[in-house]
């Protein structure tokens, strides 16, 4: 009964393995990777990027008698327990090293979630199933290959590293039938005066005069007011501005520097 | 003054009406009094004692007390010049303690720090889109998910250097973007102010 399927789990297994195998012993930012995973805690910075490789190696080397000929059951039990002790390696990685990038199938930083324990419980339980195959996975029925290919479907689907081949440009083709952000109301944003306000001429000479932020502003009919505090003659004093609010001309930003406690005009540009 | 005419006092201070009378006009502002505020020459290195950071311990009266991320404590007073800056310019009431701020002002004799401008919560981030739903961008910040909420009346886009808008249908997922907002302290969410991004 498991036969069949079982059959095409060392293709499945071992092709898995000859990516994330090949990325580590092949892989220029190799060493990048092996600094950002949970080794350097697990094994010491020095050894970390020893480790890296040689898993990288030992994935290789299985990945090799799991494609070829003869289909040996002592295979695929590797596998299996390279598996769990991968999901081991995740936990640990989890629980003592949280901020640590998975450093599994991609140069890619990405950190352990619940979808890197998937795909590790995925690739160990192919694994196992694997042991109850006795024949070489090249001799299998044609529903082998669909089995494989929604195996495949499924290690895609929980590798956060190809999400930018096919997740994103679904999210992508969605924003472009209905943007969801695009019913906004259309109101003239605060930071859009400012940026008027720091090109203008008004400002330009009374900033060195300013010692605040942005201290409050409110709208006028087509102006929108802008105070901050001042010093001025020794004085603490209000700088107010008005830029235009519908139109952009920053020549047109008019300044009063106003004494709050006197309610007296100081200056005023004319 | 009440506020109500505090406000049209100040506007027709700049837009012009009677309280106009007895100013100076711009042009006579001499550089010599523009630039006449008192400079500071630090040494390279040196702490600014002009400038604090930190997490809000407490809060009495107009004091805050604020624990630096390099463990020194500061007392900061907010007066009523003090400009506060809360995802938007907003008032002293709106600080509340376990807020991170930078400030600031003027160190005063007794070491606390009159502050000038205090920016609450305000971080300035680079991103990537992961994805967009209706009020809120999904943001790649170094390998580490945020949440960036999309706030009505406020946030604004700048694309390409041109001037912001509220317009956020230009924003793209897959895309690179620098998001200026106000951080919900202790969750991995922002209240996005401006969102920069490139079309």
């Amino acid at each position: 009964m498991l036969e069949w399927p079982a059959s095409v789990q060392p293709l499945f297994v071992g092709g898995t393995l000859l990516w994330s195998g090949g990325l580590k012993v092949l892989g220029r930012s190799a060493r990048r990777a092996a600094e950002r995973s949970a080794l350097p805690s697990l094994v010491g910075e020095d050894r970390a990027l020893a480790a890296y490789r040689l898993t990288g190696a030992l994935e290789l080397a299985l990945a090799a008698v799991l494609l070829l000929p003869p289909a040996y059951v002592a295979e695929t039990a590797a596998a299996a327990v390279l598996g769990a002790g991968f999901l081991g390696y995740l936990t640990y990685a989890k629980v003592v090293a949280p901020d640590s990038s998975c450093g599994c199938l991609s140069k890619r930083r990405t950190p352990v979630t619940w979808r890197a324990f998937a795909r590790a419980g995925l690739v160990a339980a192919a694994a196992l199933l694997g042991t109850q195959a006795d024949v070489w996975w090249g001799g299998g029925p044609p529903l082998t290959a669909v089995l494989l290919v929604a195996e495949v479907a499924a290690l895609v689907a929980l590798s956060p590293e190809v999400d930018g081949l096919w997740l994103l440009p679904l999210r992508r083709l969605r924003i472009r039938m209905r943007h969801p952000l695009a019913d906004r109301s259309f109101e003239m944003p605060l930071e859009s005066s400012l940026q008027q306000l720091l090109a203008s001429p008004a400002y330009q000479q009374v900033s060195p005069l300013l010692r605040s932020g942005l201290r409050e502003t409110w709208d006028e009919e087509d102006a929108r007011i802008l105070c901050y505090t001042a010093e001025y003659d020794g004085t603490a004093a209000t700088a107010v501005f008005a830029v235009p609010l519908r139109h952009y001309s920053p020549e047109e930003v008019r300044v009063a520097l106003v004494d709050e406690s006197t309610e007296s005009t100081l200056l005023v540009n004319a | 003054m009440p506020s109500p005419d505090r406000r049209r006092f100040l506007s027709s201070a700049v837009l012009g009406g009677s309280a106009v009378a007895g100013a100076t006009a711009l042009g006579s502002l001499a550089p010599e009094t523009a630039f006449a505020a008192p400079r500071i020459d630090l040494d390279p290195g040196a702490r600014d004692p002009n400038f604090a950071e930190g997490r809000i311990t407490a809060i009495s009266g107009s004091l805050l007390k604020v624990s630096g991320s390099d463990k020194a404590l500061h007392r900061i007073y907010v007066t009523h010049g003090t400009s506060v800056w809360k995802l938007r310019p907003t008032t002293f009431d709106e600080i509340k303690v376990g807020d991170g701020l930078y400030a600031r002002g003027v160190k005063m004799p007794d070491g606390a720090l009159a502050a000038d401008a205090v920016w609450v919560n305000i971080v300035n981030m680079d991103a990537s889109i992961t994805a967009i739903d209706s009020g809120r961008l999904h943001l790649d910040h170094h390998g580490g998910k945020v949440v960036g909420h999309v706030v009505n009346g406020t946030t604004a886009a700048v694309y390409n250097h041109t001037p912001a808008i509220s317009d956020l249908s230009g924003l793209q997922v897959g895309k690179h973007v620098k998001v200026i907002g106000a951080w919900r302290p202790d969750t991995n969410e922002v209240d996005i102010a401006t969102v920069y991004a490139g079309i």
